[in-house]
């Protein structure tokens, strides 16, 4: 669509530019806002673990090395619960012979208990009427 | 060199750590957001003192675009057109202000003769009444037959780059266009008769 004279004679009018000192206060509030901007996304090309790390990188790496020369350490010392286990000296003769006495001694006692002790369930408690008849009996 | 200046130095005379790369990457830069402004506050100044008819709505409203983009640069990402964009984001903000605050928009319009205006001051001595006139028969306009006008004629964006920018269809940019026009020629036909 030709614009017409009248279009044109508008399209002549100059628009104002925005006062000079808009500029810096405009800015200056910009800046400021996106100084106090939390980091909320990875920019594009960075992997995406770099957030992780972020804002000491460093610090987390001294953390994992020592971590990794703790568990190195651990690991290599033969003063291990299972090194212990494996590495101790046989039982004397002594030790054995007292040992099976005691083992001898607990069968024992368990044999009595068992010849004891009733080998059927203690009776439930018979109805009231009939341990009254007991007593009259007695 | 402009944006090189010295790192700033603390009280005990030791230079405060410059941050690293990485972290100044996530920020926006202050260049850039300058390089917006000098590239299109021009044009948002325009549309949205047409819009507003205040001064300090339009700082307002600027300002708070400018503060948005710094917070979230990353609505610039993959923006074909940077202006329409931005034109875009300063009349729906404009559109906000004038719903909340409907009863001065009201009193904007019965003022509008008197409201802030657009153009700037004119040596051709036919040209201040004019230009007055123009601004207050701008005033009287609906606010979207306003925006529209005022993207055509000073921004001179076709029908579909209005539609995209305002979120209308082509014809509907269109016919707004030409109520618009025409209610500005009635207005103005006296003056613009004399000065042809």
């Amino acid at each position: 669509m030709k614009p017409d004279e009248f279009e044109q004679q508008l399209q002549r009018q100059p628009l104002r530019t925005p006062p000079e000192e808009w500029r810096r206060e405009i800015l200056e509030a910009a800046n400021a806002a996106a100084r106090a901007r939390t980091p909320a996304f990875s920019p594009p090309g960075e992997p995406w673990w770099r957030e992780w790390l972020w804002p000491s990188p460093r610090a987390w790496a001294g953390l994992a090395a020592a971590w990794m020369i703790i568990l190195t350490l651990n690991t290599a010392r033969p003063g291990t619960p299972a090194g212990v286990a494996n590495g101790s000296p046989p039982p004397s003769r002594e030790m054995i012979m007292a040992l099976s006495a005691q083992r001898r001694e607990l069968a024992e006692l368990l044999g009595d208990a068992q010849e004891t002790s009733p080998a059927t369930k203690p009776a439930p408690p018979r109805p009231r009427s009939e341990r009254q008849t007991q007593k009259t009996s007695v | 060199m402009p944006g090189q200046r010295a790192w700033p130095v603390q009280s005990s005379g030791r230079q405060i750590r410059r941050p690293r790369a990485s972290f100044l990457k996530r920020m926006p830069s202050s260049l850039e957001l300058a390089r917006l402004y000098d590239d299109h506050a021009q044009a948002l100044f325009g549309l949205l003192l047409n819009l507003t008819r205040n001064e300090a709505d339009t700082r307002d409203v600027l300002q708070e675009l400018f503060v948005k983009l710094a917070r979230q640069p990353e609505r610039l990402n993959g923006v074909r057109d940077e202006r329409a964009f931005l034109l875009r984001l300063a009349h729906n903000a404009a559109i906000d202000r004038l719903r909340r605050g409907a009863t001065r928009e009201r009193n904007y319009e019965q003022l509008a003769a008197e409201s802030a205006s657009a153009f700037a001051p004119a040596h051709d001595p036919d040209e201040p009444g004019f230009r007055l006139a123009l601004a207050a028969a701008l005033g009287e306009l609906p606010a979207d037959q306003r925006a529209v006008v005022h993207l055509k004629l000073w921004e001179g964006l076709t029908f579909e780059s209005i539609a995209e920018t305002l979120c209308l269809s082509p014809n509907t940019a269109a016919s707004r266009y030409r109520y618009g026009l025409d209610k500005l020629r009635a207005r103005l036909r006296p003056l613009y008769d004399e000065i042809k």
